[in-house]
């Protein structure tokens, strides 16, 4: 029982780490708040579907392929409708929420709502770790996590694109003296931000059937984790991963599934509550927003 | 070399700079001095193409109204409403106020973000080049650049611009808040970083520290241009010596 706790509860929170990667790393680095990010881990859920049933393109391929038409899909959400209202948060925020309803809805509309709509898994078949059977598409998600995390340290440390977002993030003036492009820099963490939420939904979605409100799960699950461990910190993205994954494992264990989604908007309110900027958050310096 | 002509910025009603004209030449060291708030930071900033960057950002959003007025040259060519990545391109590079560094990135990310616009081979160069009128710096390569103090923070600024590899390096204010031995070290790098082949615009409030190595000096008083000259003829103007040279 207590293995089965410890080994569901990290997967559930490299899920949840993995949903919320993408709107964390946009927000981090550029400050846009995308709420238009569930919509984009349904819509590249159905991308990758329509790839491999429409032209019949291999999984594996159509799965490739959904991550880089995610991400330029993010690309132009921030070139076409963020950019003419950069700077001012509650535009942002609403336009990009008015965005995802609309693409969830869409896909409600055109009845994408059967349980025809799955992705396969990359592994099928289930392996025993300690005496707990966990299913290999479990472990590919955990691999991905730790993937991507070794990638994107790579990136935003050792790549000139990556060192540049991360000097935009930490000073605009600067970054522009020295020939770094704002919207250049706002637009390429928006296109990694979509792609990542991609590279989630095509790691996570074959684990079930992809179902329309799972949308707006994701988002809510995004919001939970990154204001838990406070909107721009890496290790808060962590942390609030694993109290939210194991709460939510917790509660569903041991007091009734029902109860296992109330964990996590229960956390937003109590940490908005208790310490707005998150356990990691750096509240910053007054001097330093000047 | 730049050619600035009747200059003027307003933010909303205020104006910042009033029709202000001047020239720098190839190879000079040229002053800016002013007290607070004379306009300093804007004139630099227009050059390096912030201002209007602030206005068009400003527009978008509909906040502060900026207007500038007038037109810029440099070696010949308009570079009035040219972005900021432009003219690093043509290599006007400014060194921001108050000593700005990337401080969650060590002192060798910062300068190879100087090098941002360059090649790997010219990036090498400038590093070495910096090093060496920076020495302090080459201890300090590991160190997030966020826990420098202030003259070390200022030497990374200007070794960031350098890495930019600048024909026109504008400072703002690069002496603010050092103590009288690093505000040496930094002039003394200013003539080494002259005699590369780089023009200099900077900006003081006190002109004391520099004047032996400015070519000609302009001082300003609420946005505009109350005189040009030599370091000897501002010595010689009483009203101007107590201002900017201390008794
Ligand atoms: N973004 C802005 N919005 C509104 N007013 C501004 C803005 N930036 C500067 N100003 C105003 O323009 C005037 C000139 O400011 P500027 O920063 O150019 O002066 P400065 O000579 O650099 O002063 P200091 O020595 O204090 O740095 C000031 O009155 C300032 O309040
Ligand atoms: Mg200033």
């Amino acid at each position: 029982m207590a293995a089965n706790f410890l080994i569901y509860g990290l997967v559930n929170s490299v899920v949840l780490m993995l949903s919320a990667l993408g709107f964390s790393l946009t927000f981090g680095l550029s400050g846009v708040a995308n709420f238009a990010h569930g919509g984009l881990y349904l819509t590249s859920g159905f991308i990758a579907w329509m790839l491999i049933h429409y032209l019949g393109l291999p999984a594996f391929v159509s799965m490739l392929l959904t991550i880089v038409i995610t991400g330029i899909i993010g690309a132009l959400i921030y070139r076409i409708i963020i950019m003419p209202v950069r700077g001012i948060a509650l535009s942002e925020v609403i336009s990009t929420m008015a965005l995802g309803v609309a693409m969830i809805e869409f896909f409600r509309y055109i009845g994408f709502v059967t349980y025809d709509f799955t992705l396969p898994p990359l592994v099928a078949g289930s392996v025993d770790i300690v005496g707990v059977s966990i299913d290999y598409q479990r472990l590919v998600i955990v691999g991905v996590g730790v993937l991507l995390a070794i990638i994107l340290w790579f990136f935003t440390h050792h790549t000139k694109a990556g060192l540049a977002l991360r000097g935009m993030s930490q000073d605009e003036y600067t970054a522009l003296s020295l020939g770094i492009e704002s919207d250049w820099a706002a637009m390429l963490s928006m296109g990694m931000g979509a792609a990542l939420a991609a590279v989630a939904a095509m790691a996570i979605l074959p684990l079930g059937i992809i179902s329309i409100n799972m949308g707006y799960d994701v988002l809510l699950l995004a919001l939970s984790v990154t204001v838990l461990g406070g909107l721009e910190s890496t290790a808060g993205l962590i942390v609030g991963s694993l109290l939210v994954g194991y709460a939510m494992v917790f509660t569903s264990t041991y007091i009734g599934p029902q109860w296992g989604t109330v964990v996590y908007l229960a956390a937003i309110v109590l940490v908005l509550a208790i310490k707005p900027s998150g356990l990691f958050g750096k509240s910053k310096e007054l001097e330093e927003r000047v | 070399m730049l050619e600035v002509n009747n200059l003027m910025v307003f933010y909303e009603n205020a104006l910042a700079v009033n029709d202000i004209s001047l020239e720098i030449k190839q190879g000079e060291i040229v002053g800016i001095f002013g007290s607070n708030s004379a306009g300093k930071t804007t004139i630099l900033n227009t050059m390096a193409g912030l201002t209007h960057h602030l206005k068009t950002r400003e527009q978008r959003r509909g906040g502060t109204r900026i207007t500038i007025t007038g037109d810029m040259l440099f070696q010949g060519e308009n570079i009035t409403t040219m972005k900021p990545r432009q003219r690093v391109e043509r290599g006007i590079i400014l060194c921001r106020e108050r000593h700005p560094v990337f401080r969650d990135n060590t002192v060798e990310e910062n300068l190879k973000l100087g090098g941002y616009l360059r090649k790997e081979r010219e990036v090498e160069e400038g590093m070495r080049f910096v090093f060496d009128i920076f020495p302090p710096l080459t201890r300090l390569k590991k160190r997030k650049a966020g826990m420098l103090s202030g003259g070390e923070k200022e030497m990374v600024a200007i070794g960031m611009a350098l890495i930019a590899k600048p024909k026109l390096l504008l400072l703002d204010e690069p002496l603010l808040g050092l103590s009288p031995h690093m505000q040496q070290e930094v002039v003394r790098a200013a003539v080494r970083i002259r005699e590369h082949g780089v023009t200099i615009l900077m900006s003081e409030q006190y002109a004391r520290p520099i004047m032996p190595v400015v070519d000609r000096a302009y001082i300003i008083e609420n946005g505009t241009l109350v005189m040009i000259g030599t370091s000897l003829e501002m010595m010689e103007n009483p009203e101007v010596k107590s201002a900017y040279f201390g008794t």
